[in-house]
């Protein structure tokens, strides 16, 4: 039963979604509507969960003394925005707001621009024309941070023509087909789970 | 004076004392992301899912089949229970069996249907020029195909087939390096204006 | 020089190099690629109070580079007197995009309600997108300031994608692949993409293929058409330090490979 529940579900939503591309059916319709409406709403209970296990996670590390003032600092984060919501809204001017685009955007810019660091870093010491394929790589690379360059529309026309043909043909071809693959590959999984013959998400506990 | 700003600058010099080192004053700062990135979601999702598509509609417009998503949002709560855990895999199955059956004719069409048909252009045109660049295309795609068939053994002609069909990866691959160094150096000189006007007031 | 101070050196350089490039002020006028051109065309032609859906499907760490193209796409819609409904699929671009939509809108003195409205975000994203469908009302039936959908006047008459002419899909990662994939062949409905330039590969075979009728990529994309509306912002601001950046990984890609390749020739 356990099991067996679950897989019932799994087929019955799987096939309202499957079929509803397939009929204009008021009831069909219906059914399409309720099934994403709740998918929608139960999607937004995972969160919910993820949340609660943090909260978990962090008061054992706190009980234990491990990393107590980085643990504080985020459960203090994580009430202070609902605490900012409730007590101020979520409109333009909110002190809800103000720690969207004060504390949490400008923070989050930053650890991604750590990366262009980290690039240049990996440039220099790991990016080696070591055999034909990396050679390949490389030239790829160099072709497109030439011809992407500003500057080089004012000195040449042909590196930028070389930039798109290269992206647009060559570049493009591979990645269709990774497209492709990946393509076959959800259709099968999907129907297998439809199906329950793929269960691995029966063992997430 | 804009403390915003203010606040924004002393953080954003917090995150970047990371290329130094790994160290307290970093350590803090993304503890504080953590949790207001969390918060955030938190507020959002409530608002957004919980209130409108819920709550509102089930106690103000009377929408009582509403009480299944209810229901079924809290068995997710049920995996912190050793015993009930099980419970939980109903949601689950009901989100996972709606993304794969809405998924089936997405995948079939728009990523495997369409992208094959576009592949597939004329090698000499109407007016007898040969079309190099649909050649380049089609032995792409088919060479790196072969790559990804691992039913057989890449040897002989599937082997050098497959061969190709790495270089044309190579390509794509060192493309997109490319446009990644372009996307993060572009996220660096965003800080940097924000560092220069708005923290330091060094440029309009 | 160890490997440390090596990195280190590195950083210090890069930083040096963006900062003093940035400091530089020259005005560009670069040439406009054929996706912008399409973009711009595509905007241009769409009738007086056409109604648009722009998507802030984009996350805050991207923000410095989605923000110029989100910006000027925006600018081009109003001065076009287009009627936006902005949303989000990501939870970070609905404090983004509310307040991006209702900045620029004040400029061009549009009202809200009537020229512009900024309905949210909802989770699950797939089933959003398909939801709108069948009746945006029904996925948002609620704006993000609490007004019922139904009640709004740019609302009025809007029910599903029929009455879309377009998307607009400002993303960072893969979320205009769903509006191509859950809308196309169903709804066809016009994608139109804005995307940092490390999806630009990813979004080619949807471009060369039509799925995606066309794109605007990364900062030198936002500049292009910051170029052809005669409105220079922070895209052709950063046109200067980009070059310099191409350039000095350029550099340390052809130095690192230089000294591994006497290193190899001295090992032999």
């Amino acid at each position: 039963m356990t099991s067996r529940i679950p897989l019932v579900v799994c087929l019955a939503a799987g096939l309202i979604m499957f079929l509803q591309y397939f009929s204009a059916h008021p009831v069909a319709r219906g059914m399409f509507n309720q099934v994403n409406d709740w998918w929608q709403i139960i999607f937004a209970f995972t969160l919910f969960v993820g949340v609660a296990a943090f909260i978990n996670n962090s008061l054992k590390a706190i009980l234990r003394g491990k990393e107590r003032l980085f643990k504080t600092v985020s459960l203090l984060g994580l009430i202070g925005m609902p605490f900012l919501a409730i007590t101020g809204g979520t409109k333009i001017g909110s002190p809800f707001l103000w720690a969207f685009d004060n504390l949490q955007a400008p923070m989050q810019a930053t650890v991604f621009s750590l990366l262009a660091f980290f690039v240049a870093s990996a440039s220099f010491r790991g990016f080696r024309a070591r055999n034909l394929q990396a050679t390949i790589l490389l030239a790829a690379a160099l072709i497109v941070l030439l011809g992407r360059m500003p500057i080089t529309t004012y000195l040449s026309d042909a590196l930028p023509e070389l930039t798109y043909w290269v992206q647009d043909y060559p570049s493009m071809a591979a990645r269709r087909a990774i497209l492709i693959g990946i393509g076959l590959g959800s259709m099968t999984t999907a129907l297998r789970v439809i199906l329950g013959l793929e269960r691995t998400y029966l063992r997430w506990q | 004076m804009d403390w915003g700003a203010v606040v924004a600058g002393l953080l954003t010099l917090a995150i970047y004392s990371f290329l130094y080192r790994d160290n307290p004053v970093y350590k803090f700062a993304e503890s504080l992301l953590i949790g207001l990135s969390i918060g955030y979601a938190l507020v959002t999702f409530w608002q957004t899912a919980v209130l409108d598509k819920l709550l509102h509609p089930l106690f103000h417009q009377g929408q009582l089949l509403l009480v299944v998503p209810l229901i079924l949002g809290l068995l997710m709560f049920s995996r912190f229970s050793r015993r009930l855990s099980w419970l939980s895999r109903i949601p689950l199955a009901l989100m996972i069996g709606a993304g794969a059956g809405a998924a089936i004719p997405a995948m079939l069409y728009e990523r495997t249907l369409r992208q094959v048909s576009n592949s597939i252009q004329p090698l000499v045109t109407s007016d007898s020029q040969f079309n190099f660049s649909g050649l380049v295309v089609l032995a792409g795609l088919l060479s790196t195909l072969a790559y990804f068939y691992f039913s057989r053994e890449h040897k002989g002609f599937l082997g050098g087939v497959a061969k190709v069909g790495t270089y044309f990866m190579m390509v794509f691959f060192g493309a997109t390096f490319g446009y990644t160094v372009m996307s993060r150096m572009s996220t660096l000189i965003g800080r940097i204006d924000f560092l220069l006007t708005d923290f330091l007031h060094y440029l309009q | 020089m160890n490997s440390q101070r090596t990195r280190w050196a590195i950083f210090a350089s890069l930083f040096a190099l963006m900062v003093i490039s940035y400091t530089i002020t020259l005005k560009w006028k670069i040439p406009t690629s054929p996706y912008i051109q399409k973009s711009y065309e595509f905007i241009n032609s769409l009738p007086p109070s056409s109604v648009v859906i722009v998507s802030f499907d984009h996350e805050a760490s991207s923000l410095p580079e989605i923000q110029p193209i989100s910006q000027i796409i925006l600018r081009h819609l109003f001065s076009r007197n287009q009627r936006i409904i902005g949303m989000s699929l990501f939870a970070e671009g609905t404090a983004i995009g509310y307040q991006t939509l209702n900045k620029l809108a004040n400029e061009y003195g549009k009202k809200y309600g009537e020229d512009y409205v900024f309905l949210g975000f909802k989770p699950q994203h797939i089933a959003a997108i398909l939801g709108m469908g069948e009746s945006i009302k029904q996925v948002f039936p609620q704006d993000y300031l609490g007004n019922y959908s139904t009640e709004i006047p740019i609302m009025q008459g809007v029910e599903n994608y029929q009455q879309i002419a377009a998307v607009i899909s400002l993303a960072d990662g893969d979320r205009t692949v769903q509006w191509i994939e859950y809308t196309g062949k169903k709804h066809g409905l016009k994608i139109l993409g804005g995307f940092t330039a490390a999806m630009i590969t990813t979004y080619d075979p949807y471009l060369s293929s039509g799925q995606l009728y066309s794109a605007i990529g990364g900062i030198v994309g936002a500049a292009e058409y910051e170029g052809i509306l005669g409105l220079p912002g922070k895209g052709n601001r950063a046109l200067l330090s980009q070059t310099a950046a191409h350039l000095f990984i350029v550099l340390l890609v052809i130095v690192g490979n230089i000294a591994y390749f006497r290193k190899r020739r001295g090992e032999k």
